[in-house]
């Protein structure tokens, strides 16, 4: 079958045809299921920037609320082209192409810490990467013969998840924070590569972090080498710390 | 002006003590100040500059960084390529960042440009030598958040300091906050005129790369302590390493120096009624948050310096976004009264605005 290629410097979302620019929303307004609700979403749509607002469906949630599906035509167009290539956009491996890549190019097991760090007494993330029972049927970096894993837990000082980190030779460390927008759980991720700094480790050590709202934007200026948020699977973590190991291996010689 | 404070540092370091301290803000008022006097100047960010909206609160909005046709940028290659300011290629290094691999490039004609450089010191350090080489009179190196490792002085040559409302709603304790990062900031070098002295340098000299921890007794004589010991150990391990070197004057430490270790020296120091100095690299290995050094000094537990930095000026933010905001003119008198010594500007004020176009014109 014939496609028509789209045109990647001006993509929009589509329904029915290419370019038509529609989009779905639901939302819920404050205010009583009425007539008037549905033109202050009809109003609200268009203050978007939404072309030909729709009302789909609307209902009342519960008093004095009305839940509503819309249509709208989106106006504006991203340039893909630009984005293309951007950061760490790569193609992961499976556990056993990662068992292979490591034999292969470092012909030795990559050590891995890792902890939730400070206040954070959330371990869920970092379990879910690390330990064997994984995270969405893959397991975690501890069931692959190629790592070697350190597990440290929540609520772990930065200094202590340095020292161990610097004991047992970490090619990799690996924080998750939940990061909010108070200031205190970003500072304890930049302290920690301010430490790493301090120690003279930061050219040996991968840096990773992760978290529901870190994404490569935060990981940079925070000085992380790598950020995964939400989605991310073990290989996927496995993938980036192999490939980015054997490249500073590769680079050094 | 900030350009006649910070002329001295060939590389100048931008530091912040929290997000939204007005970092980029103070880096565009250089830039155009530089631009306005026709300097050739080099841009590097260890965090990402110019971006439109904050990364964690896109309610906020950045400012933008313009440059001039003939400046130096190290920032990625599909940042400079989305900017669509013309440039051309200087160097293609091998840092890779999470928004790409880091290009030193020249532009051709001014723009504004997103600018994300390396985030590692040793990193930051070669594109700065990479744009000097190249032709830059000065290289600015922009922090992000609160990071600090830039403005070591193997890094660069001087720094100015961002504080801001952001820090604290009360504005005493934003004033007591920013005195301590001060403080720090300045922390005294280690005069090296006792054999102790001679004898932290030389080993810290040995050391290099290998950071270590040793306590120097007053004839220069030295007990090196375990790998990681300033990292990991606790009040009894500290205590056993005092008793092990009863007369000891100093203690080197070439790393990091985080506060649970200092505080749990100064607890054992005031029941053995003993003094000691500790003695860093420089201030960036230093990590205190509950009390600055002075607060130590009057304890008994002094700190220095083997590297001084150079702290050239002080930037206000009385804006705290999505918050609060003081009063520019009585935050900065609040801040002169506590801190000496230092010029502090709030680059956004009317008043520095108007110096700067009497000066411009």
């Amino acid at each position: 079958m014939h496609r028509e290629q789209p045109d990647l410097t001006a993509v929009k979302p589509y329904a029915d045809h290419r370019g038509d620019g529609l989009v779905q929303l639901s939302f819920t307004l404050p205010v009583p299921y009425s007539l008037a609700a549905r033109r202050a979403a009809l109003e609200l749509l268009a203050r978007m920037g939404f072309e030909a607002p729709e009302v789909v469906h609307y209902e009342e949630l519960t008093e004095g609320y009305t839940y509503f599906v819309m249509y709208g035509r989106c106006v504006q167009a991203i340039d893909f082209t630009t984005l293309q290539g951007e950061g760490f956009d790569i193609e992961y491996m499976s556990e056993d192409e990662i068992e292979r890549f490591v034999t292969e190019h470092l012909g030795r097991r990559i050590v891995v810490v890792g902890a939730s760090t400070g206040s954070d007494t959330h371990s869920v993330g970092i379990d879910a990467m690390l330990n064997l029972k994984g995270y969405h049927g893959h397991h975690g970096l501890e069931g692959y013969r190629c790592f070697e894993t350190y597990n440290l837990g929540s609520q772990v000082p930065n200094s202590v998840l340095l020292a161990r980190a610097i004991e047992v030779g970490a090619d990799a460390i690996l924080v998750s924070q939940t990061v909010t927008q108070q200031n205190l759980h970003v500072q304890n991720l930049t302290e920690l590569v301010e430490m790493v700094e301090a120690e003279g480790k930061r050219g040996q050590m991968i840096l990773a972090c992760g978290g529901p709202r870190v994404s490569n934007e935060l990981a940079k200026e925070l000085g992380y080498d790598a950020g995964f948020s939400k989605g991310t699977e073990p290989q996927h973590l496995a993938t980036f710390l192999a490939r980015e190991l054997a490249a500073r291996v590769a680079a050094t010689g | 002006m900030l350009i006649d404070l910070t002329s001295s540092a060939r590389r100048l370091a931008l530091v912040g003590l929290a997000k939204n301290t007005g970092k980029t803000e103070t880096l565009a008022t250089l830039l155009r100040e530089l631009q306005a006097a026709g300097r050739t100047v080099g841009v590097t960010s260890v965090g990402r500059d110019g971006e439109e909206r904050d990364v964690i609160d896109a309610r906020i909005a950045k400012p933008r960084v313009s440059l001039v046709a003939g400046s130096l940028v190290a920032s990625t290659d599909e940042l400079l390529r989305a900017s669509g300011v013309p440039h051309e290629l200087l160097e293609q290094t091998d840092v890779r960042t999470p928004l790409g691999r880091v290009l030193v490039a020249r532009l051709r004609g001014p723009g504004t440009i997103e600018v994300a450089g390396p985030s590692a010191a040793s990193q930051v350090r070669a594109v700065s030598e990479t744009m000097l080489g190249h032709g830059a009179e000065q290289v600015l190196i922009d922090g992000a958040i609160d990071r600090r490792a830039a403005s070591s002085p193997e890094v660069s040559d001087g720094l100015v300091m961002a504080t801001g409302a952001v820090l604290s709603e009360d504005i005493s304790e934003l004033v007591w906050r920013t005195r301590d990062a001060v403080e720090l900031a300045r922390l005294p070098a280690l005069e090296i005129d006792t054999p102790a002295a001679r004898g932290a340098l030389a080993l810290a000299r040995a050391h290099g790369e290998q950071r270590g921890a040793a306590l120097i007794g007053e004839d220069g004589e030295a007990l090196e302590l375990a790998p990681r010991f300033v990292l990991s150990a606790d009040a009894a391990e500290i205590a056993h390493a005092l008793d092990a070197h009863p007369r000891a004057q100093l203690l080197l430490i070439d790393g990091a120096l985080p506060e649970r270790f200092m505080q749990e020296l100064l607890t054992l120091l005031r029941r053995l009624r003993r003094p000691l100095t500790v003695v860093v690299g420089d201030a960036t290995r230093v990590f205190l948050s509950a009390h600055g050094i002075s607060w130590y000094a009057g304890q008994g537990l002094e700190l220095r310096a083997l590297r001084p930095t150079s702290l050239l000026a002080l930037t206000v933010n009385p804006l705290a976004p999505q918050s609060h905001r003081f009063d520019s003119a009585e935050l900065r008198a609040l801040l002169e009264d506590a801190i000496e010594g230092v010029a502090i500007l709030d680059v956004c004020s009317a008043d520095y605005r108007e110096a700067q176009r009497a000066l411009s014109s």
